[in-house]
């Protein structure tokens, strides 16, 4: 019986690889043409066991595409207004929990022919010592034009202009040793009625030594707990975070008083392989919106 | 014996997508795919591209030119493909001058510059994949400051859509002694989720 539990889970993690590196191909090829470049996976995990990892640059276009990879420090912040944003920090970071300075890759420039693909590799040397957690980078993958075309004055005496169009897609990079904790906390929950929807502020911090990465889900129920509407967000918290929800309140014959039903859970992530997520706490929550 | 029948449906499995994949969808568009369990997984991938330039065209000493955000030929093009629904940050380091850097006769260096400036409207958000400067699709966002763009949602409510096209204008300002010749800077747009 333990025999069998045994290939089920291995056969489980090649099942996995199989579908991933065929899902990463269906993407790639998938692609529009005229796309720039193209960057798979989404996050790269590191660990005490696993200091490597790869990435994926293609070009699917007509043209050289010129790449460079750097890295940066940047966390989802929020505002008061549940507004979020990745503030990108190149230098003086201060963060004990960044990865920045001992991660490396190879190469770190390239120009990509037309329908080709390079692979990225990653390699983390952490200094000794490291505390047990997560520590995070970003991967910018920047690309532009291989050959940029220099406008010509119509006029030979006359002035142009050009502005170079540069792109950039940032990639989260974790590097996880030692004993792992995903845990959350809901600080404060704030909901409220406008004219035409429900607005739920969530204020939630981190209390684990693992960016939480779930799903939060929100539901607007009548008292008879029919469903009116509902949204759900991926979501990552570093330390706090706090997000607002707004929940149509759509025509129908609904009772008051309404409620939101409010669920945080690292399960339901489709987006990031099984064995990168870290199962953490789960919360359920009902907060009545007051007329 | 389970774990050999089931290593060989795996196989299979993964054999038939990679196969699916090269000989069926490789013509389709982004927006094409979009079915069953492979949508997430798929979809997940960020593309960001840059369509088109802003263009101020030919610009005259002392006179002022807009590029509008509105224009087909003029307004910059970004857009950002990813999983429907998924929220992205977008960051947008913009230049305050465009320069001109040339070697005057002798070797010399001879620079001038030439301040080019992005108003606090100057930034157009569509979530259709057909959507262009001049019209947009429904849900847009209009008016935004670029410098202060706030977290997108691809299509943003629009169902079968998973894009956001970002359009942009702006103004130059050449002096009345502006030098003739061609002056260059750099946009650069981060696109990251947020999610993860």
């Amino acid at each position: 019986m333990s025999g069998y539990r045994v290939l089920t889970r291995h056969s489980s993690r090649m099942g996995w690889r199989v579908l991933s590196l065929s899902l990463v191909l269906f993407a790639i090829l998938a692609t529009e043409l005229s796309a720039n470049v193209l960057v798979a996976p989404t996050s790269v995990i590191l660990s005490e066991k696993q200091r490597t990892g790869r990435l994926t640059v293609r070009n699917p276009t007509n043209k050289p595409v010129e790449i460079e990879i750097r890295f940066s420090y940047g966390l989802p912040v929020s505002d008061s207004l549940g507004n979020v944003k990745i503030k990108f920090q190149d230098s003086l970071v201060t963060d004990p929990h960044s990865a920045l300075g001992w991660i490396k890759a190879f190469p770190r420039k390239m120009i990509l022919d037309p329908s080709t693909s390079q692979i990225i590799r990653f390699l983390a040397r952490p200094p000794k010592n490291l505390s047990d957690g997560e520590y995070w980078a970003r991967i910018m993958v920047r690309s532009q034009e291989g050959k940029t075309s220099i406008p010509v004055p119509s006029d030979r005496e006359g002035i142009s202009t050009r502005l170079n169009m540069i792109m950039q897609t940032a990639i989260v990079l974790k590097y996880r040793t030692g004993s792992l904790l995903s845990k959350i906390e809901l600080r404060n929950t704030e909901v409220w009625q406008t004219d035409s929807s429900v607005i739920a502020l969530i204020d939630m911090k981190n209390r684990g030594n693992v960016s939480y990465v779930g799903i939060l889900k929100c539901r607007l129920l009548d008292a008879r707990n029919k469903e009116i509407s509902q949204d759900k967000i991926d979501l990552a918290v570093y330390y706090d975070l706090m997000r607002r929800v707004e929940l149509p309140v759509t025509e129908g014959n609904f009772t008051k008083p309404y409620k939101v039903e409010i669920s945080i859970s690292t399960d339901g992530r489709t987006d990031i392989p099984p064995q990168d997520m870290i199962i953490g706490n789960k919360i359920e929550y009902v907060a009545t919106v007051e007329d | 014996m389970y774990y050999n029948k089931f290593k060989t449906l795996i196989k299979g499995l993964g054999l038939l997508t990679v196969l699916v994949a090269v000989f069926i969808v490789s013509p389709l568009s982004a927006q094409d795919v979009s079915t069953g369990q492979a949508k997430a997984n798929v979809l997940a991938v960020l593309v960001v591209t840059s369509e088109a330039d802003i263009e101020f065209g030919d610009v005259m000493q002392g006179v002022p030119k807009i590029a509008d955000k509105t224009s087909l030929t003029a307004a910059g093009r970004f857009k950002i493909v990813g999983e429907e629904g998924k929220e992205v940050s977008v960051f947008m380091q913009l230049p305050d001058y465009l320069w001109n850097d040339s070697t005057a006769a002798g070797g010399a260096s001879d620079e001038d510059r030439m301040v080019v400036a992005f108003s606090t409207t100057d930034a157009d958000l569509a979530f259709t994949d057909a959507s262009t400067p001049a019209v947009h699709g429904a849900n847009a966002i209009t008016d935004q400051d670029p410098h202060n763009l706030s977290e997108v949602t691809l299509g943003n409510g629009n169902v079968g859509e998973q894009v956001c096209w970002i359009f942009m204008g702006g103004r130059v300002f050449p002096t009345v002694d502006q030098r003739t010749g061609v002056y260059s800077a750099d946009i650069v747009l981060t696109a990251a989720y947020t999610g993860n």
